[in-house]
């Protein structure tokens, strides 16, 4: 999540978003934020309906997988990260900085 | 009786082979339920709190006005 609070500057310069998710409550996660200094929301997917709708719930953790969407402004999947790739968001930073994805 | 042994032998190998492909099939399966780069993102509405109220987001408010960041992460207080 540091890693894209990094970027968030050249992401909101890019008309971007960032929302984390995770299962955890909305109170642990206000928390997590704070203490490391997250200021996009991170939104609590209570339950795991919407992981589970996006096909990464993983039985293992009993939940998510690290898993990085980029969704266009018509609402379509442009970029997707899983796992290990997941991590380093420059992939998601250029394609939001792509001409198209600025229109 | 070598012969016998050995065909024996590649029967149980094939049918060996017959009843695990269906488990390589569910290994391969992790992730085939994600939605693809070009489909529409799932809408959904999710909580999280601002420090003073629970507020909500609604994914499809972002259409035709940002792009959208989705990070998925197993649990809060770990690194990612």
């Amino acid at each position: 999540m540091q890693n894209f609070q990094q970027n968030l500057k050249a992401l909101e310069a890019a008309d971007t978003q960032v929302l984390g998710v995770s299962m955890d409550s909305p109170f642990a996660n206000k928390a997590f934020a704070d203490q490391i200094g997250v200021t996009f929301p991170l939104l609590s997917d209570w339950g795991g309906k919407v992981t589970r709708e996006y096909g990464i719930y993983k039985d293992e953790y009993q939940a998510p997988r690290r898993v990085n969407f980029l969704i266009g402004k018509d609402g379509k999947i442009m970029e997707e990260q899983v796992d290990r790739d997941a991590i380093d968001p420059k992939k998601i930073v250029d394609a939001c900085q792509r001409p198209k994805m600025k229109s | 009786m070598y012969r016998r042994r050995s065909v024996v032998l590649a029967a149980l190998l094939l049918a060996g082979l017959f009843t695990s492909a269906p488990l390589f099939a569910q290994g391969n399966k992790e992730g085939s339920g994600m939605p693809k780069v070009g489909d529409v993102a799932p809408d959904f509405t999710l909580k999280y709190f601002d420090g003073s109220d629970e507020k909500e987001v609604k994914l499809s408010d972002y259409r035709g006005k940002k792009n959208v960041v989705l990070a998925f992460y197993i649990f809060a207080f770990t690194g990612g």
